[in-house]
């Protein structure tokens, strides 16, 4: 058995993530524009919604992720003054966000079509995050998270026998 | 070695204190750095008045206190300084910046330079050598975005035109008032300042932009515990020495490191690691140390109210002219016939305004102008006590200056309100009629 898992293992981290991705339209995709009620209703079942400038172009634009909903309901009261914090004030609801892009965090931390699961990991283990944007010249092709890595593991133990020893 | 023990002690006992003042003070909307500065100045105070002797709390300066403890700590404090630079940076949305337009360009220019000349040349009357009364001068600069930010949320108008004006305008002139302070402790000719400055600029600015990337791909590569921390902080106390080396200003060097950083998701990922050690130690220490500059014996001399007085006023109507008749030149880009409108009158003020508070850019421009030796050792503590004054009257008489001017905008936002829960409780007194009908 555990040289099974072993041999999954390394099959996994050798894996592209093109190979794995969802498909493109089972993810959370929000345009700039969108209305702030409906990407919460779209987190009340997902972890993230990844904003994009339009379903033509899908250039990435930022990304709103699950806790990033605290900064949004909190009144504005919740807030501090400190030098280094004010932008995570603008993304409340009170203060006037209204569309997704006023809420999106700008900077969204990104992997290549062609990385692997390996380079998804160590990057998610940096920077400890859960999921990554899968990104071609900028534009968002697909998301690699925790939980699809999850499931191929799983994936790849069940169905896997000894085909991928060699 | 019991020199160190009270250090330590100081140290302890300044954060303590600076939260529970940061507390107190935020409980009342008002910003919490007003709290740890006041705790610094009781600390502070209770040396300069001989209850506790200088030994136990070694975070006090000047020439009768100064030991190696006091060196450390006000080593300490400059540690703060960077931290809270670097951080302001990292959290830069430079975004806004490129959506910026005239109106706040112009503003924010104008807001900036009326009252560091006012300033200046106000000082100068006063007596004050022309460095001196520069570095007051830029001192008035910059505004505290986050307690106009805090009230305009408060009154419903921060998504508003001049909201957002405010919002780009404040986070130039936080540049502004950050690059100006060069000028004041800067020395030798105009050229060879000016060379450095341009040769800072295009090392931290413009090559480190490109090749930062490259840089925190390094520090990936590391694969170590917080490598990239340790990466990102070592190259900011790098830059932080090239600039005090130049300048005098190692806040320059945090400052620039932050902004480049701050274009990638990496640099915002390492955000909460950097706040973690700069808003849990070194920032409040910074605040508490410069609290307890403030020698409330200065007070027994006129000078400091006098230039306290003089400060807090071009503080005010300088910020609310100069940024004011900016916003109004451009009529808001409405053309010539709003030029003379009431309406463009009113918006202006609201932007000039906004534009009143003033905390920690004037603080750090302070602590910068008087180590760098812009301000002499004889006027500091008249500075110290000036500027602490200015702050506090700022933030203190913004939220009611900005309500008044907003008041047009509160009773709409009241009224519309208002119709909408009239219009509301007839829709449900509708529908239950509706109901009872059915029945």
């Amino acid at each position: 058995m555990a040289v099974e898992v072993e041999s999954a293992l390394e099959r996994f981290h050798s894996l592209k993530l093109t190979d794995i991705m969802p498909r493109f339209e089972t993810m959370p995709v929000v345009t700039t524009d969108s209305d702030l009620l409906n990407v919460l209703k779209i987190l009340r079942t997902r972890h993230h919604v990844w904003v994009v400038d339009s379903r033509e172009n899908m250039k990435l634009v930022g990304v709103i992720r699950y806790m990033d909903v605290i900064d949004v309901l909190l009144p504005p009261e919740a807030y501090r003054f400190k030098l280094g914090m004010t932008s995570k004030t603008m993304r409340s609801m009170l203060g006037g966000a209204t569309k997704a892009e006023d809420v999106a965090e700008r900077h969204v931390l990104t992997v290549e079509e062609d990385a692997t699961v390996l380079d998804a990991l160590m990057k998610m283990r940096k920077y400890r995050i859960q999921v990554l944007a899968v990104v071609k010249d900028g534009k968002l092709v697909g998301e690699v998270s925790l939980r699809l890595l999850i499931d191929e593991l799983l994936r790849l133990l069940r169905v896997g026998g000894t085909q991928w020893k060699a | 070695m019991e020199s160190v023990t009270w250090l330590l002690f100081a140290l302890g006992l300044s954060l303590i204190l600076a939260k529970i003042g940061d507390s107190i003070i935020e409980r009342y909307e008002l910003p919490g750095v007003l709290g740890e500065l006041l705790m610094g100045m009781i600390l502070g105070n209770l040396v300069y008045f001989g209850i506790v002797g200088p030994q136990y709390l070694p975070i006090v300066s000047g020439e009768a206190f100064t030991t190696d403890m006091t060196v450390v700590a006000n080593f300490l404090a400059k540690l703060g300084i960077i931290f809270l630079l670097f951080l302001g940076a990292l959290d830069a949305d430079l975004e806004q910046l490129k959506k910026t337009g005239l109106t706040a360009t112009v503003s924010t220019v104008l807001g900036v330079f009326v009252p560091l000349i006012l300033g200046w040349f106000a000082l100068m009357e006063m007596g004050y050598p022309s460095r001196e009364a520069f570095a007051g001068g830029v001192l008035l600069t910059a505004t505290s975005i986050g307690l106009t930010v805090r009230v305009m949320m408060d009154l419903g108008v921060l998504k508003s035109e001049v909201g957002a004006a405010s919002l780009s305008a404040s986070v130039m002139d936080d540049f502004l008032g950050i690059a100006l302070v060069i000028f004041a402790v800067g020395t030798g000719s105009l050229i060879e300042l000016s060379v450095k400055i341009i040769a800072f600029f295009l090392i931290t600015g413009v090559i480190w932009w490109f090749l930062v990337d490259y840089y925190i791909k390094f520090a990936e590569r590391l694969h170590v515990e917080k490598g990239i921390l340790g990466a990102v902080l070592g190259m900011t106390f790098l830059f932080a020495a090239l600039a005090e080396g130049w300048f005098a200003a190692a806040i320059e060097g945090a400052f620039m490191m932050g902004l480049v950083l701050s274009k990638l998701p990496e640099g915002k990922r390492i955000m909460e690691d950097v706040k973690a050690i700069g808003y849990g130690l070194f920032i409040p220490f910074f605040f508490v140390h410069t609290g307890a500059m403030l020698n409330l014996t200065v007070f027994e001399n006129a000078n400091a109210l006098i230039l306290a007085a003089v400060l807090t006023v071009v503080a005010v109507f300088g910020k609310v002219i100069g940024r004011g008749i900016g916003a109004w030149i451009t009529a808001w880009g409405r053309g010539r016939d709003f030029l003379f409108t009431k309406k463009n009158f009113q918006m202006s003020l609201q932007m000039g305004i906004g534009s009143v508070p003033r905390t920690e850019v004037a603080l750090v421009d302070l602590m910068v102008a008087i180590h760098g030796g812009a301000i002499s050792p004889e006027h500091a503590p008249e500075f110290i006590a000036a500027t602490l004054i200015f702050i506090t009257v700022s933030v203190l008489i913004t939220p009611p200056l900005l309500k008044w001017a907003f008041r047009e905008e509160i009773e709409t936002t009241r009224a519309q309100k208002a119709s909408a829960k009239v219009e509301r409780i007839e829709n449900t007194k509708k529908r239950i009629k509706e109901l009872k009908g059915a029945q």
